[in-house]
């Protein structure tokens, strides 16, 4: 049931709050866990939706936002382009499920990601098929922004794992 | 006036109280606590009922000269309290019972943020503006 799933995630954050005294610390360990996760969860998500494989950033952008995110929070971040590049992508939550419950951030931990977890299931899962990427909050609402925007930066060009494979 | 507070088990202490006008706040801290004892009464009294029933609203715990007062348990031992201005003929049962529930409602909400440790006092601003509206409606 997704009450139960958002009232675990936010006694698992209470709790690394209690456990860590800075805030960069509570935000490293929940990138650690989402790492975790997304590194096996991609076997899952692979599996279940059948998707083709993806031939370019903006398609994967856009796969991790309409058919990853549906199926795991049931929300549907709009993806937007940041970079002439074609190597950055922003996915905009207009609504998050995990912070139903979570009023606003407590004033001692203001610079706390909340949903750092979440990064770092996007940078595990996309390791995991050879997409290195930076992932972090570039807005969030918990701390007073309209919206919150997840940043994803792909490290590596996809020429280079055509390469690889010949 | 009204006044509102929240008192879960096992502590008998109140975790909200607001009042409008905020100037005679004091003065209800004594009615509030009289009236925690009243409830504590009833529930005793009730006894085996109060394990079937769901929820229980207690209705007019006892009407003083100037304030009436209602009272609101729930299944958890969570109690709920309302002091009303006795001028106030307007307000009616049901409208009494609604105001509870929506407090019940804003109080789950309330448990349910991790930030929160059950025996903190309330510093929600929702809370708060949930309260305020609701009294605004009263007075």
């Amino acid at each position: 049931s997704r009450e139960l799933f958002v009232l675990t995630y936010g006694a698992l954050v209470a709790q690394l709050c209690k456990d860590y005294e800075k805030d960069e610390d509570v935000n490293t360990c929940l990138d650690r866990m989402g790492y975790g996760i997304g590194v096996r969860l991609i076997d899952d998500f692979l599996a279940r939706s059948a998707v083709k494989k993806c031939r370019s950033y903006s398609e994967t952008a856009d796969m991790i936002a309409q058919v990853a995110f549906k199926m795991y929070l049931g929300v549907t971040p709009r993806v937007s382009c940041s970079s002439a590049a074609g190597n950055e992508f922003s996915l905009i939550l207009d609504k998050n499920p995990l912070v139903d419950f979570v009023e606003e951030l407590p004033a001692e931990r203001a610079s706390l990601c909340y949903c750092n977890l979440l990064c770092g299931v996007i940078r595990g899962a996309l390791e995991m098929v050879h997409l290195a990427a930076e992932v972090t909050f570039l807005q969030d609402r918990l701390k007073g922004d309209a919206v919150t925007e997840i940043g994803i930066t792909f490290l590596r060009k996809a020429e280079d794992r055509k390469h690889k494979r010949n | 006036a009204l006044v509102s507070v929240i008192c879960p088990p096992p502590q008998n202490y109140p975790l909200y109280i607001r009042s409008v006008p905020t100037e005679n706040e004091l003065k209800f801290h004594y009615t509030v606590h009289t009236s925690l004892d009243v409830v504590d009464e009833k529930i005793s009294a009730m006894g085996k009922a109060l394990v079937d029933q769901r929820e229980l609203y207690l209705g007019l715990l006892y009407p003083t000269e100037d304030y009436k007062v209602y009272g609101y348990v729930t299944n958890s031992k969570v109690k709920f309290v309302m002091v009303v201005d006795s001028s106030n003929t307007a307000l009616r049962d049901n409208e009494i019972r609604s105001m509870f529930r929506k407090l019940h409602n804003s109080y789950t909400d309330i448990m349910c943020n991790p930030f929160y440790n059950p025996g903190d006092c309330i510093h929600s601003r929702a809370f708060d503006n949930m309260v305020n509206s609701m009294m605004m409606q009263v007075c």
